[in-house]
């Protein structure tokens, strides 16, 4: 490899820098500089600064490609600090027979419902829930907000349908929340599951 | 995963209640994954683990220069992207999130090293691609640009990754590391200088 490299060495740039063509490139080459432009030292610098600056983005994706898969240990590490704190939301009150008891669930609870619900419809898989309404209060009415990414080759519609009937149903079996509307957003489509696990993307 | 708090004479009852079948996660999009982890679902948190902990492996090690606390930070970061995972506005964008967050535990790694003075001995240049024929050897030119920073000096390889993969202003990098800006613009105007002049190689 040459120590100097036609274009990129301070000789070359008729009296201007790296840095300067860095911010010239950096604002778009606007104003425009009549001593750059006519440069051909400085053409040349631009460029492969240019060019540079289109691989950069990409830089992190090839050494990641190149990189060992994340230690088991290290990933169960992260799992085991994230599970201690689950994400319970409100309460959502349930009555009970006995005047001594109170008994209530955590909203996370229900988003669980909301995804297992899903998981048995098949079709479409639940991302985030949303619960609007004050569901700590018995009876208020609640509208839930789903979002989902679909699969496989059936209708769309009827998968939604066949979900809001799950979740309707599961939400009636373990709650007594008083839903007034299901919304389905599908945000994504993707291909049906397979076997595989997460391959190296 | 199903919590039920029931709660009598003041005792409380905890259920987890396991759905009896899994989707395949791995499939979906960054989006509702995000959704399910922000929403309290581990195994879609733990796909994003996988997904992207490479990618920020690679980054945090340009940030500090060395392998050293690499695991920790990268592991940091995922754990408080978790807790603030409910708040971000768009899931979407779950992916470039997380990248600021690895550069922000990377960056705070630095400034508690400069605190402890023990700064050069992480400073020391890693072994990894130190092969004059690395980058002419590699597969692609993002790989060859990939091996040509990795043999950069640590500084210059570090205000370069958050200039260009980070958004940082010169002004942001020298706050950060303690350096004037104009410092910074020169330590990234080498390393610009240095990378074209490794890419050539490849040709």
């Amino acid at each position: 490899m040459s120590d100097t490299l036609p274009g990129i060495e301070p000789d070359d740039l008729d009296g201007h820098t790296i840095e300067e063509l860095s911010d010239y490139l950096d604002a778009g080459r606007s104003p425009a500089d009549a001593s750059i432009d006519a440069s051909p030292g400085c053409q040349i610098a631009l460029a492969a600064l240019a060019r540079l600056r289109s691989l950069s983005g990409a830089v992190l994706d090839a050494g990641a490609s190149s990189e060992p898969a994340p230690d088991e240990s290290w990933i169960s590490g992260i799992v085991q600090n994230i599970g201690r704190e689950a994400r319970a939301g409100r309460s959502i009150p349930l009555s009970h027979p006995s005047p001594a008891a109170s008994l209530a669930l955590t909203e996370g609870s229900v988003r669980g419902l909301i995804r297992a619900a899903g998981e048995e419809a098949g079709g479409l898989v639940v991302g985030r829930c949303t619960l609007e309404g004050d569901v700590t209060t018995p009876g208020a009415p609640v509208a839930i907000q789903v979002e989902v990414s679909a699969y496989g080759d059936e209708s769309i519609a009827s998968a939604a349908t066949r979900l809001r009937t799950a979740i309707l149903g599961a939400l009636q079996r373990h709650t007594e929340l008083v839903v007034t509307a299901i919304d389905i957003t599908v945000q994504d489509i993707h291909p049906a599951p397979s076997a595989g696990s997460e391959g190296a993307s | 995963m199903c919590f039920v708090r029931a709660r009598g004479n003041g005792c409380w009852i905890i259920v987890v209640v396991e759905p009896r079948t899994r989707p395949d996660l791995s499939a979906l999009d960054d989006r509702i994954l995000a959704g399910r982890a922000a929403d309290g679902d581990i195994p879609a948190f733990e796909v994003l683990v996988r997904r992207y902990g490479r990618l920020m492996r690679v980054y945090a090690r340009r940030v500090l220069g060395s392998n050293a606390d690499v695991d920790d930070v990268v592991q940091d970061a995922f754990i408080q992207a978790w807790q603030h995972l409910p708040s971000l506005e768009d899931l979407g964008s779950v992916k470039s999130w997380l990248m600021k967050i690895v550069a922000r535990k990377g960056i705070d790694r630095l400034r508690a090293r400069r605190e402890h003075d023990d700064i050069d001995d992480h400073e020391r240049p890693s072994p990894e691609a130190q092969s004059p024929h690395a980058v002419a050897e590699a597969d692609s030119l993002e790989h060859a640009l990939s091996i040509a920073l990795a043999a950069l000096p640590v500084e210059q390889a570090r205000c370069w990754v958050l200039r260009e993969i980070g958004g940082y202003s010169y002004l942001d990098i020298g706050r950060e590391l303690d350096l004037p800006s104009s410092t910074v613009r020169g330590i990234i105007a080498r390393a610009r200088r240095n990378l074209i002049r490794e890419m050539e190689g490849w040709r």
